[in-house]
């Protein structure tokens, strides 16, 4: 390389991150001129739910303020526990972006023909994805710190007032530099992950994440399961021996170690061991990463090689039947429909994002019914014998909302590439919105019913509030269904083929507030109904008005979707690609 | 080269260059040198030196093989590119040209044998073979959220070009190939047309050495092809090489120096149009030459 111009040897991050820089600002920019209705809309929604945050950390710290005994252990616990889920969530969400960013894009391809280094495109793609990935801990983060800060100078509890008082804008900039140092770390394991999935699993990177991610959840889901089986909650024994099954969290090799202790410091105005903890996060976080990028760096090309030329999978076969083996859970709809609903069920199960999250999401809420016998908690009283259940109610109803939102609401949109075809089929375009609502109706009522009738079960619910809540279910996934699909038939984006970008356009989040409106309806129905029956004897049925209430949420669950769906088909049935 | 050139005009023999495949298996289009010669080329500029040296070659690939698994993508490929050619690179889908290509910009590396561009190896001393290529894949790339002169000023930057000589040779490419009206749009709003073209001004503002270039016209109108050829012939007029792969056998016709055509991983024909119809013993047009070459397998 003796006679290459020095320009091509020394490192062009800086003119790399500038562009990267100008991008972002012609994006903002232009969402400022063409769109700041939305801008702005999105922004109040951002708003609310850091104030939602900002409360609920406030409630928390609240609730410690009244019991300081447990304050006391419970304090220096709750941010460890707060950093080790950031650093499991980060170090994913970063190895998702990165491996999408670096293996699953153009630009990596143009900017690898370029005469850059290899280690410049790896240390911008590191930086985007650090960016990127940790808005999580904007969102998370910044409440928490205003609300300790607001706790503390409001307490005379030891641990949690700031010592001297009057020194929050130390304690601001201290906790402040504390996430900024502690997120490369995360971020560079999520580096590493993203080249391992691609060098070792090139054909099923995205299934090796979730499935990792899964495994790791389950493991802390179960440990958790296992310290709350502990005998008497009430004893002097339960408490050392929960603190020591946890203490391994506690680990002065850990990051979560450096960053809750050096915060505690700065809460207590002990600037010196605060700063001491800030700087051996900073070093550790500055040498993983330079380890880090400069690993994946070196060993890069392989990894792409692996992830771009995987070889291709042994061919499937095709069945005689056009609709085949998925064809067979649509028996009830007609011949043309039923092909339709079945190329969606067959797409669905080929896209390990779409089938993955679903079974994540209900393997997470599986594991929780199965182990909610076995705790130690006192839901002998008719009261939890029915709020339970009604929580279990409320998460698989927010499951079922994440999923119709994400997967079911891009589905017209995804088939406007194909509308010029499915215009010319004999089919009345009405009759494809019917489809594409019997497949996400399949889908959700075969996960969200099973799930819900699992939990009835494993509770031993009477059989009546059993019926309401599956009936309540199921109407729950109709007009969450109806909701999705109709919405997306009326607020389509037909020239879109990324499944994320039509979930998070102007359409998608209209269909996403709108759901949540919904299930928030269909739940204060239920809920009433629940609170009026908590009184009543265990094997007493609900009365007249508890039955209306639960009657009438179903009831406002299949009006919502048939509206939703009757708005889409008016509009799919004039739409011009 | 006057870029107004007929096609026939190109039907020119190249004394001083020609490639072969190693694989005494392909067809007879292809120059062969004796079976007891392990020299890795058969070039005729270079009978007694291998092609991968940086005597005049742009771009030489030396017995390069390339697979995915059990299945292989290129095989014993040999070929060489001298300086001021446009090769137009033939052949029928999965026939490996797309994999040849990506080891010649070095997105892939040979499982065997070495890329060479303009002397320097891909694998050794890539980044100074990329300061000498510029690449326009099939599928051509810009930032979304930057407008066309954005990120032309990039990658002008990118090559060190100071700012009077990035104007100079904007202006031109601007004017040649009719993209100010929307060159300062964002380019999420442009046509794969208007893509084309941006990325080409991009790729033929640093005067590279060696252009590789994948479909080069899809989507391009005909004013747009037009101008492109010319650009195209006055780049290799200028002394500078163009490999361009297409499935246009009429544009291959018209432009290219020298055609190869792979089939199933293998060089199975390279030379002159002329060339190949006189091996070809008939006067066949570029398609039914093309077509005779590539037959499917029988069963």
């Amino acid at each position: 390389m003796d006679d290459l111009p020095a320009l091509y040897t020394r490192s062009r991050l800086g003119l790399l991150l500038r562009v990267k820089a100008q991008s972002y600002t012609n994006q903002i920019a232009r969402a400022l001129r063409d769109a700041p209705i939305r801008l702005m809309a999105t922004g109040l929604l951002v708003a609310l739910v850091w104030f939602g945050l900002y409360m609920m950390f406030r409630l928390v710290f609240d609730q410690f303020r009244r019991t300081p005994l447990e304050a006391t252990v419970a304090i220096p616990l709750v941010f460890n526990f707060f950093f080790v889920a950031m650093l499991f969530m980060l170090a994913f969400s970063n190895a998702i972006i990165t491996y999408s960013s670096l293996f699953g894009r153009t630009e990596s391809t143009y900017l690898l023909t370029s005469p850059l280094t290899t280690l410049d495109v790896i240390t911008l793609k590191y930086l985007e994805g650090l960016v990127i990935a940790s808005w999580s801990l904007v969102v998370l983060g910044l409440p928490l710190m205003m609300a300790l800060a607001h706790r503390a100078t409001n307490s005379k509890l030891a641990v949690l007032s700031l010592n001297p008082p009057g020194n929050e804008w130390t304690f601001y900039v201290l906790f402040m530099a504390f996430f900024l140092a502690f997120i490369p770390i995360p971020a560079a394991i999520g580096l590493v992950m993203s080249w391992a999935a691609a060098r070792f699993f090139p054909r099923r990177a995205l299934r090796f994440s979730a499935v990792i991610a899964a495994v790791a959840v389950a493991a802390f889901i179960f440990r958790g399961v296992r310290l709350l089986r502990l005998d008497d909650t009430a004893t002097e024994s339960w408490i050392r021996s929960f603190l020591s099954r946890i203490s391994f969290i506690e680990s002065s090799f850990l990051p979560n170690y450096w960053v809750s202790k050096g915060i505690d410091h700065a809460m207590h105005g002990q600037l010196s061991e605060s700063v001491l903890f800030l700087g051996v996060t900073i070093a550790n976080a500055l040498l993983l990463s330079w380890l880090a990028v400069r690993f994946v760096a070196k060993r890069f090309d392989t990894a792409l090689e692996r992830a771009s030329t995987a070889g291709s999978r042994a061919p499937r076969r095709a069945q005689d039947s056009a609709a085949g083996l998925p064809g067979l859970v649509f028996f009830y709809l007609p011949g043309r429909l039923r092909l339709i609903a079945a190329k969606d069920l067959r797409t669905f199960f080929r896209d390990p994002m779409q089938w993955t999250q679903l079974v994540i999401l209900f393997g997470l809420m599986v594991l929780y019914l199965t182990n909610m016998p076995t705790l130690t908690l006192q839901f002998s009283t008719r009261g939890w014998a029915l709020v339970i259940p009604f929580l279990n109610l409320c998460a698989v109803s927010l499951i079922l909302a994440t999923f119709t939102c994400r997967f079911v609401f891009p589905l017209v949109s995804l088939e406007g590439r194909q509308l010029w075809m499915i215009g010319l089929l004999p089919v009345k375009r009405g009759h494809i919105l019917i489809a594409k609502l019997a497949f996400a109706m399949t889908v959700c009522v075969l996960v969200g019913v099973s799930a819900m009738g699992l939990a009835t079960w494993m509770l031993g619910l009477q059989p009546i509030w059993a019926a309401i809540h599956l009936l309540v279910t199921a109407a729950i996934c109709f007009g969450l269904c109806g909701f999705s699909v109709g919405l997306g038939a009326r607020l389509p984006m037909f020239q879109q083929t990324s499944m994320a970008r039509i979930a998070g356009s102007l359409g998608g989040t209209t269909n996403l507030l709108a759901s949540v409106a919904l299930v928030t309806v269909i739940l204060t129905g239920v809920g009433v109904a629940t609170w009026r029956s908590r009184e009543l004897s265990v094997n007493a049925w609900p009365d007249a008005t508890s039955f209306a209430y639960c009657g009438g949420a179903a009831v406002a669950a299949l009006l919502a979707g048939a509206i939703a769906m009757w708005i889409g088909a008016r509009h799919f049935a004039k739409v011009e690609v | 080269m006057n870029p107004t050139e007929t096609a026939t005009d190109k039907s020119k023999t190249s004394d001083n260059n020609s490639s072969t495949s190693r694989n005494n298996d392909t067809p007879s289009l292809i120059d062969h040198r004796p079976e007891d010669d392990d020299t890795p080329t058969t070039s005729r500029q270079s009978d007694d030196t291998p092609p991968s040296s940086a005597n005049g070659c742009a771009i030489a690939l030396d017995c390069v093989q390339r697979a995915y698994g059990t299945t292989i993508a290129v095989r014993d490929l040999t070929l060489s590119i001298p300086r001021g050619e446009l090769f137009a690179f033939l052949g029928p889908n999965g026939a490996g040209k797309t994999t040849t290509i990506k080891m010649i910009v070095g997105l892939l590396r040979p499982g065997r044998g070495s890329v060479h561009v303009c002397g320097h190896d891909m694998n050794a001393d890539g980044l100074a073979a990329k300061a000498q290529l510029a690449y326009v894949p099939d599928q051509p790339f810009l930032y979304e959220k930057l407008t066309g002169r954005e990120f032309l000023y990039f990658v002008a930057e990118m090559y060190g070009i100071s700012c009077e000589d990035r104007d100079a040779r904007l202006a031109q490419l601007i004017r040649r190939l009719d993209i100010g009206s929307f060159l300062d749009e964002l380019s999420e709003g442009y046509s794969h047309g208007m893509k084309q073209k941006v990325v080409l001004a991009s790729a033929l503002l640093h005067n590279p050495s060696v252009l590789v270039i994948d479909e080069p016209m899809v989507g391009l109108d005909p004013r747009g092809i037009r101008a492109v050829k010319n650009l195209f012939q006055e780049h290799t007029g200028a002394g500078d090489t163009v490999f361009m792969s297409t499935h246009t056998l009429d544009i291959a016709e018209a432009v290219a120096d020298r055609i190869g055509i792979i089939h199933h991983g293998e060089l199975i024909a390279v030379g002159t149009l002329a060339e190949l119809r006189a091996k070809a013993q008939r006067e066949h047009s570029l398609e039914e030459i093309f077509l005779q070459l590539t037959e499917p397998d029988d069963g």
